[in-house]
């Protein structure tokens, strides 16, 4: 049962063929090619394939792509202007946080729903915001460093 | 030494291509033609196959091909061959593969799966090694004793033993003859997930001129390759491996495992590349897991805490298979005296066939398991002697003239286990405890030594190939596979400090291709920065030599005569008769056309020096690169829940040379938080049907944000090793091995219980405090 369904990604309208039952990341990832959105879980424990969905941080493996109409789709490709990093990505690489960095995209996209809506989100809001998202390598302590950084810089 | 790059904060090469999403890992990239594959797996954990009806999934929408084990007689494993890439007649764990549907989408491919019934008679199960080893206890491999294996493991036919390994120093019954007081113990350091964000995957092409071509998001290209090679009966160069962008590691993607069966599949459709990527609950049951370790210790020492002899048995539950984790057990048992030295050992190791998946590389690699055991007795010894724990140990540390249980005698070059104590005894010891508790808390202080020595093998080695380009800027090409660890950024930073050029003009490979890339070992065992890093600074010193027999024949000078400072090579006595280096990259082109020299492009390779086999006494030149390090924190422990709070957690290791202060920070940040998990709350759970009961991320609960240390201390102590580039060791692994002794200590200095096994969950802990 193909029906159409017409939402923006990253300022672009986009209409694409869905079944009913597909998620966000599935879209994305295999109708759009945009695999910068991770898959790490299934089940929206891990925070790697978060994206932004009108503004709020929405974790794309369970988002019901049949909710999308008329949405708009931040991604991961969408926040960088060309070459030049936004700030939440330059403060995360100078504090460090990037080792393998598959759960960056995630992370970089919860940083740039909370401080686009809060530029000066207080470190309880950052903590609780990071705290959805599950890393392997860093021990956490970088990201929050570098959340902090962002912050400064989006302030500044 | 005056460094020029070395020790600075230069940022990753691969920083801002991970960032932005644009790297490619191995779930990213789509094939001509390309189909995928989805996994039946077992509904038990033990049983033999009495039928597998595939006829209803045959017919399922866009299937192309339904694969069972029947008829499959190929084996592999790089140390014991004792995997199948399918299991033929008999499961022997949770998540092994049964059947293999192939199909156009992954969907169809799901869905065909769900059609597909099977059926099995029931064996008995065994997840603990305790019970496999019982007299009447099935055996899970029958020709166990047949299996082909690498020298130096000893499988004992006709019992579930895959591996045992006993190493003898000195004269154990002596030693505790001489000893005034013996403490005994025995400690469990149960399974564990690696638990990478990227769940492993593979793809596999079998092409028509009967090549082979391979994906995968493992750190083991060239395993993977001799292995498939001599499954197919092809040679080594007919297949090539890709390895892309890799997110995270931390062991279990290590040897070969998922790839084989993977590559059984695709061969049943030549032609077409089949991809299948694990869901989380495969990668929590369907490649490997971790530890599963038991250990045993008794340990004989005089009254004045001199050490006299240790005795311990490390009994490994290694799984369906040994192959993966024969090695783990292998450093447990002799890194079980951990950083002391014991005139007289009798270490004695069993890998044992369990059915839960097989058990493999952790990072810690055996080491955090038998340590746990050897630092929480350092603590219990120290009190029954009435000894500070401190000075008991301070009198038996391995340092230089000791000799580990491996007979090797250590030398300054291994580094000083004294500086990094001091460091994280002045970090959290350094003024009385402020208090034992108040209203909510209790709170404590714990210590733990730690020593880590690289798993290698004898043939192990790291390759690179160094390429000077016409403008002067220099290409590296390497086989070390980047799992986040950064060792890209060690590869340009080592090669700027060797050929003194800044690290803007170096660029280091990125994927793996092992159609192009220098052969490697494996990239494992802590061992690239040290052993990677000799392999790079060879490269350089012949890429200068080259440079300098070319200048010395546009100069009409000799080689000896002759300098280079990364712009020039110029005559010693008169460095203003130089050349300039860019000129001399392709070899030197006079003004009238004619050039000479060669194209500067250079090869090495760097092994573990002497590296050996273990003799008849389990000993040999196993450990070649010790590190030592000292693990300490402070802990509350929440009265009402009992729950533990880590505030403050201090590190401290003798690395020899600090190659880049940030990426070894967060090493040590992030391998802390993995022990913390592990003594806290992470394991993977078995019923006794050895059915999992947690493969999941909600319920396998790692730490998140909250989860870390309200601080932590890392300070680095920097006696130049011999092996290492600039005197570089290792890292990657250290920072888990002394966390659970540390935290246990601790928990003991608040509460006054003895724990012996991890993860130490509020509810342990609130149960303990009711018993006292």
């Amino acid at each position: 049962m193909s029906e159409k369904i017409t939402f923006t990604v990253n300022g672009t309208p986009r209409t694409v063929d869905i079944d009913g039952g597909e998620k966000l990341i599935f879209i994305l990832r295999e109708k759009l090619g945009l695999t910068g959105t991770k898959r790490g879980c299934d089940d929206a424990s891990c925070g790697a394939c978060v994206v932004v969905i009108d503004g709020k941080a929405v974790k794309s493996c369970v988002f019901p792509v049949k909710k999308l109409e008329g949405k708009e789709v931040v991604t991961i490709e969408g926040v960088s202007e060309g070459t030049k990093l936004h700030p939440v990505q330059k403060a995360l690489i100078e504090a460090g946080a990037v080792q393998c960095g598959y759960c960056m995209p995630g992370i970089v996209m919860e940083l740039y729903a909370l401080f686009n809506r809060e530029p000066g989100a207080s470190d309880q809001a950052i903590r609780d915001a990071l705290d959805l998202h599950l890393c392997r390598c860093t021990g956490y302590e970088a990201i929050w460093e570098g959340a902090l950084l962002a912050r400064k810089y989006l302030a500044g | 030494m005056q460094l020029k790059y070395i020790g600075k904060d230069i940022t990753r090469p691969d920083a801002s291509g991970k960032i932005t999403g644009r790297v490619q890992f191995l779930d990213d990239i789509k094939l001509p033609g390309m189909l995928h594959a989805a996994i039946l797996r077992p509904d038990l954990a033990h049983g033999r196959i009495l039928s597998i009806d595939t006829a209803e999934a045959e017919k399922s929408p866009g299937v192309v091909k339904v694969v069972t084990g029947a008829g499959c007689d190929l084996v592999y494993g790089d140390n014991i061959r004792d995997l199948t890439p399918i299991a033929v007649d008999r499961v022997n764990y949770i998540g092994q593969p049964v059947a293999g549907v192939i199909a156009e989408t992954l969907a169809e491919a799901k869905a065909a799966v769900k059609k597909i019934k099977a059926e099995y008679e029931p064996l008995p199960v065994y997840t603990d090694a305790r019970d496999a080893l019982k007299k009447d206890a099935v055996l899970i491999h029958e020709n166990s004793g047949d299996f082909w294996h690498l020298p130096g493991i000893e499988p004992i036919g006709g019992t579930n033993i895959a591996n045992r390994y006993t190493v003898k120093k000195g004269d154990v019954e002596k030693g505790f003859a001489e000893a005034d007081t013996v403490v005994e113990g025995e400690f469990n350091y149960p399974f564990g997930s690696c638990s990478a964000i990227e769940p492993h995957g593979s793809i596999a092409w079998f092409h028509e001129d009967k090549t082979i071509e391979v994906w995968s998001s493992s750190i083991c290209p060239f395993i993977i390759r001799e292995e498939v090679a001599r499954v197919y009966g092809l040679p080594i160069s007919d297949v090539r491996v890709h390895i892309p962008e890799l997110g995270g590691c931390f062991g279990y993607k290590s040897d070969i495992t998922v790839e084989q069966t993977i590559a059984y599949l695709a061969s049943q459709v030549p032609g077409r590349p089949v991809k299948w990527v694990a869901t989380r609950k495969e990668d929590f049951l369907s490649t490997l897991i971790g530890h599963g370790i038991r250990t045993r210790i008794k340990i004989g020492a005089k009254k004045d805490g001199t050490l006299t002899a240790l005795k311990t048995e490390v009994l490994h539950s290694t799984g369906a298979s040994a192959d993966t984790g024969v090695h783990v057990l292998i450093a447990a048992t002799h890194n079980s005296t951990g950083t002391y030295e014991f005139p007289n050992c009798y270490l004695d190791g069993y890998s044992v066939y369990t059915n839960t998946p097989p058990v493999g590389a952790f990072r810690g690699y055996g080491h955090q398991e038998s340590q746990l055991a050897m630092e929480r007795m350092m603590d219990i010894l120290a009190r029954k002697l009435k000894l500070d724990p401190f000075e008991l140990r301070e009198k038996n540390y391995l340092g230089p003239g000791k000799v580990t249980s491996l007979g090797e005698t250590l030398h300054t070059t291994n580094g000083d286990i004294g500086k990094c104590v001091e460091i994280v005894r002045r970090a959290v010891f350094s003024s009385p405890k402020k208090k034992a508790e108040d209203d909510y808390y209790y709170y404590g202080r714990g210590f733990a030594a730690l020593m880590k020595s690289p798993k290698g093998a004898p043939f192990s080695s790291k390759s690179c190939y160094l390429k000077f380009n016409r403008d002067g800027s220099v290409s590296i090409n390497m086989g070390g596979a980047e799992v986040g660890q950064g060792l890209r950024n060690v590869v340009r930073m080592v090669a700027a400090e060797a050929l003194k050029i800044a690290p803007e003009r170096i660029r280091v490979y990125t994927e793996i291709d092992t159609q192009f890339s220098p052969w490697e070992w494996q990239t494992i065992g802590s061992m690239f920065t040290t052993q990677g890093g000799r392999a790079v600074v060879k490269a350089a010193e012949k890429a200068i030599a080259e440079l300098k027999k070319t200048a010395a024949i546009v100069l009409r000078s000799e080689v000896d005569r002759l300098d280079y400072d990364g712009d020039y090579v110029f005559v010693k006595s008169d460095p203003t008769i130089r050349v300039p280096v860019p000129d001399l990259g392709r070899g030197y082109t006079f003004p009238d056309g004619v050039t000479v020299g060669d194209v500067v492009h250079t090869t090495s390779d760097s092994r573990l020096p002497l590296q050996s086999n273990p003799d008849e006494n389990g000993q040999g030149r196993m450990g070649i690169t010790y590190t030592f390090g000292a693990q300490a924190c402070e802990i509350r422990i929440e009265k009402k829940t009992g729950k533990v709070i880590v505030d403050h957690f201090a590190s401290s290791f003798d690395v020899g040379r600090v190659i880049n202060p940030v990426q070894i920070r967060g090493q040590v940040a992030g391998g802390v938080m993995m022990g913390i998990g592990a003594s806290l709350h992470e394991e993977l759970k078995f019923d006794g049907e050895g059915k999992a009961l947690n493969p999941a991320f909600r319920r396998y609960r790692f730490p998140t944000l909250k989860d870390a240390p309200g601080k932590q201390t890392i300070e680095f102590v920097e006696t130049p090793g011999e092996i290492g580039p600039f005197g570089a060791r290792g890292i990657g692994e250290h920072p888990l091995v002394g966390v659970a002794p540390a935290v246990l200590n601790a928990v003991y200095d608040a509460i006054g219980i003895d724990f012996f096994e991890i993860p130490l969950t509020p509810e342990k802990i609130l149960e303990a405090l009711k018993q006292k």
